[in-house]
C-alpha cells in the first residue's frame, strides 16, 4: 500500500515538474537589429514612338521639343533614406536619317540645376533600325542630387542633317525604365 | 513520417484554441463551457474570481522562434530569407487567452433527482490570427527585378484580432440516463477589434505595350476596425475605464449560442458532441475602416508629345496620373459600422471507459461504480478566415485515486503530429485545482516549439450527495 502510494506520488510530481520545467536552447532576438533587405524595383519610366514627318510642321523643322514634369518622388522620405544606387536605362531604336539627342535636367525646388545628362540615338542612313541604348547610374554625389530633385526637364533635340519633310520616312522610339536599389535595415525602419 | 508531416502541412490540418484536454473532463466545471450538454459531476460551484480558468495558447503552423532567433552563428538575414521562402501563404501565427472573471453554477430540480443544471459567468478573451503575408514578404525582400510576369497576390494579407468580454448562461438537463443535452447563451462586448480578411487584386509588372514595362495594380484592400480610435486617443486612465466599461458589457455588443449533448450509447460507451460560438458581434462605436481599391496601369509617360495627343502639358498629364495613383494608393477612411462573426468551433468525442475499481476494504456505499479508466478519440474544428482547421486527438483519462485524476493526449494537427498533453484535477476537500498543458515533447526547447497551450483554475465545488 505504501509503495503504490509512493508510486502514485512519485508519478504527480514528475507530471507537474513537466508542466512547470522546460527547457530552452540559446536564441538572440537581438538579431532583429542585423535586419537588412535589398530589393529592386523597377519602373517604366519615359517613351516616345513618333514618325519622322512628325518632325516636319509644314515645311519647318521641329529641332527642339521641350516639357517638363513636376516630381515629388524622389525627396519622399522613404527614398531619401533607403535608395542606395539608382538607374535610368534608354532603349532607343530610329530608323530616321538624323541623330537625335535626349537630354534630362534634374533641377531642385528653387529651380537649380543638381544634374544633367544626355545621349545620343545614331542616325539611320538607309532607314533601317539602329537600336542604342544608354544607362545614366546614380550612385554618391549624383544619387544625392537625385534626391533633390524635384523637376524633370526632357528636351529632344534633332541635330542637323539631311532635311525632314511630311515625306520622310522611319520612326523613332524611346522606351525607358528606372532601377531603384534599396538598401532598408533596422535603423531606417 | 517526414513525408506524412508534408501531407499534413499542405492539407493544413491544424488547431488554435483547441482544448483538448479540458474538453469531456467532466470532473472539471470549466469542462461545460465546451460542451454545455456534457456530463455534470457536482451539485454546484462557483470559481475563484480571477483565478478559476486561465488559459493561454499560442502556435505557428510555420516557422517557429527558433527558426529565426537560433543563436547559432547563421547570419538572421538568410535565416529570414529561408523562413519567408519555407513558408506558405496558408501558414499562420496565433494567440488564444481566456480570463475567467467570473463563474458559477448549481444543479436543481426536484427534491429527488436535480437533473438540470444553470450554469453562467463572465470572462474576457484575446484572439488573434494572422496568415503568412507571402507574396507581400517576398516582394519586400526581392522587389520587382527578378519578378517580371509574376503576378503578387494580394489576398495573402490576411489577420484578425479582438479582445472581447463574454458573459453567458448556460442550462443543462440530464433528459435520461442515456441523453443529457445543453445549451448557453452568450452576450459578447467587443473591446477591441481590427480585421483584414477581404483583401483582393494582384500587382504585377509585365513587358509593356509603350514601353519596357506595363505595372498592372489592381487592388481591393480593406482593414476594419473599432474600439482603438477612443482608446488610442485618451490618457490612461480614460483608457483603462473605457476598457472597463466594455469589459462590462459596454462595448459593441453581440449575441451567441452554444450547444451540444452527451449520449450514453450502454454502460462503457458514450458519445458526445457541441457546436460553439456561433454568434455575431456589432461593430458600431469608434469604427474606423481603411479601404485601398481601384486598378491602374502605368506605362510611364511621353513627355514630347503629350501636348500633340492629349492637348496637355507635360506635367499636366503627369499631374493626372499622381491623382489616380492617389486615388488608389491613398487609403479611403469609412466609418461604416460592420458585423463579424466569430470563429464557429466544433467539439465531437467517443469515449470507452473500463477498469471498475475493486473495493477491497469496504463496500458499504452504494450506488454505481465510477469506471477508473477511460479512452477515447476527439474531433476539433474551428472556422477560420482561410480555411476551417482540424485536430484529431486520442486520449487517455485515468483517475489515479480519489479525487484526483489524469488525462494525457495525444493530438494531431499541423503543427505537430506529435503533440502531447497533460492534465491533472485535484479535489482537495471542496477545492478543485486542475493544471494541464500540451506539447510536452516542444517544451525541451520551448522557443523551436509549433504551439504551446497552458490551463489552469481554482474552483470551489458543492459535492453531489452520492459522493
Amino acid at each position: 500500500m505504501v509503495i503504490k502510494q509512493l508510486r502514485t506520488y512519485t508519478f504527480i510530481a514528475i507530471i507537474i515538474n513537466g508542466l512547470c520545467i522546460s527547457c530552452t536552447e540559446p536564441v538572440d532576438f537581438n538579431q532583429v537589429n542585423d535586419f537588412e533587405i535589398s530589393p529592386v524595383i523597377e519602373s517604366s519610366l519615359i517613351f516616345l514612338d513618333e514618325p519622322a514627318n512628325r518632325f516636319s510642321d509644314n515645311e519647318n523643322e521641329l529641332t527642339t521639343i521641350q516639357d517638363f514634369v513636376q516630381v515629388d518622388f524622389f525627396n519622399n522620405n522613404f527614398i531619401v533614406d533607403n535608395l542606395i544606387r539608382a538607374e535610368f536605362v534608354f532603349e532607343t531604336t530610329n530608323s530616321i536619317n538624323r541623330t537625335f539627342q535626349v537630354q534630362v535636367d534634374f533641377l531642385d525646388s528653387n529651380n537649380q540645376i543638381q544634374h544633367t545628362f544626355t545621349f545620343f540615338t545614331t542616325a539611320s542612313a538607309n532607314n533601317t533600325n539602329v537600336v542604342s541604348n544608354y544607362t545614366e547610374v546614380f550612385q554618391d554625389n549624383t544619387l544625392a542630387a537625385l534626391k533633390n530633385t524635384s523637376r524633370l526637364v526632357f528636351t529632344l533635340n534633332m541635330l542637323p542633317g539631311t532635311p525632314i519633310n511630311q515625306n520622310t520616312t522611319g520612326r523613332i522610339s524611346v522606351k525607358s525604365k528606372a532601377v531603384f536599389y534599396f538598401n532598408i535595415d533596422n535603423t531606417t525602419l | 513520417m517526414r513525408c506524412l508531416g508534408i501531407v499534413f502541412l499542405i492539407t493544413c490540418f491544424s488547431f488554435a484554441q483547441n482544448k483538448q484536454l479540458l474538453y469531456g473532463f467532466s470532473e472539471i466545471p470549466q469542462a461545460l463551457l465546451l460542451n454545455p450538454g456534457g456530463e455534470i459531476k457536482n451539485a454546484g460551484f462557483f470559481g475563484v474570481p480571477l483565478l478559476s480558468h486561465i488559459h493561454a495558447n499560442a502556435g505557428t503552423s510555420g516557422i517557429t522562434l527558433y527558426d529565426l532567433f537560433a543563436d547559432n552563428g547563421v547570419d538572421f538575414n538568410l535565416k529570414l530569407r529561408n523562413a519567408v521562402y519555407n513558408s506558405k501563404p496558408r501558414n499562420f501565427a496565433t494567440i488564444n487567452e481566456q480570463v475567467e472573471i467570473l463563474s458559477g453554477g448549481f444543479a436543481f430540480g426536484n427534491l429527488f433527482e436535480k437533473n438540470e443544471y444553470l450554469s453562467f459567468g463572465l470572462y474576457q478573451e484575446l484572439d488573434a490570427i494572422g496568415y503568412f503575408p507571402k507574396d507581400y514578404a517576398v516582394l519586400g525582400l526581392e522587389g520587382n527585378q527578378n519578378n517580371i510576369n509574376k503576378v503578387f497576390d494580394a489576398s495573402h494579407l490576411k489577420a484578425s484580432a479582438e479582445v472581447i468580454s463574454v458573459f453567458h448562461v448556460g442550462y443543462n438537463k440530464k433528459v435520461s440516463d442515456q441523453l443529457t443535452y445543453g445549451i448557453r447563451g452568450k452576450v459578447y462586448s467587443s473591446i477591441v477589434n481590427v480585421n483584414t480578411i477581404n483583401n483582393k487584386g494582384s500587382f504585377v509588372t509585365v513587358l509593356g505595350d509603350n514601353n519596357i514595362y506595363k505595372h498592372i495594380f489592381n487592388l481591393d484592400l480593406e482593414l476594419k476596425s473599432s474600439g482603438l480610435s477612443s482608446i488610442r486617443n485618451s490618457n490612461k486612465d480614460a483608457a483603462f475605464q473605457e476598457v472597463k466599461k466594455r469589459m462590462l458589457m459596454g462595448g459593441d455588443l453581440g449575441l451567441g449560442i452554444d450547444m451540444g449533448f452527451t449520449y450514453q450509447i450502454n454502460k462503457q460507451w458514450y458519445v458526445d458532441a457541441s457546436l460553439l460560438d456561433v454568434g455575431f458581434i456589432n461593430h458600431t462605436k469608434d469604427v474606423e475602416n481603411y479601404s485601398v481599391k481601384g486598378t491602374y496601369e502605368f506605362e510611364g509617360i511621353d513627355p514630347f508629345f503629350t501636348e500633340f495627343e492629349t492637348g496637355q502639358s507635360a506635367d499636366e498629364y503627369w499631374s493626372k496620373i499622381e491623382d489616380e495613383f492617389n486615388d488608389i494608393f491613398v487609403a479611403d477612411t469609412t466609418y461604416n459600422k460592420f458585423t463579424t462573426w466569430r470563429p464557429v468551433k466544433f467539439n465531437a468525442s467517443l469515449n470507452y471507459s473500463f477498469g471498475e475499481k475493486k473495493e477491497k476494504e469496504c463496500n458499504c456505499i452504494k450506488g454505481e461504480k465510477e469506471f477508473q479508466n477511460a479512452v477515447g478519440a476527439q474531433l476539433y474544428a474551428i472556422n477560420r478566415p482561410r480555411q476551417p482547421q482540424v485536430a484529431l486527438t486520442l486520449y487517455y483519462f485515468r483517475r489515479l485515486f480519489k479525487g484526483l485524476s489524469a488525462k494525457t493526449t495525444y493530438t494531431m494537427d499541423s503543427f505537430s503530429l506529435y503533440n502531447i498533453g497533460l492534465g491533472l484535477s485535484a479535489n482537495l476537500g471542496n477545492v478543485n485545482f486542475y493544471l494541464m498543458a500540451d506539447n510536452f515533447l516542444q517544451y525541451k526547447n520551448i522557443y523551436n516549439a509549433q504551439s504551446v497551450s497552458l490551463q489552469l483554475g481554482f474552483n470551489y465545488i458543492f459535492k453531489k450527495n452520492e459522493d
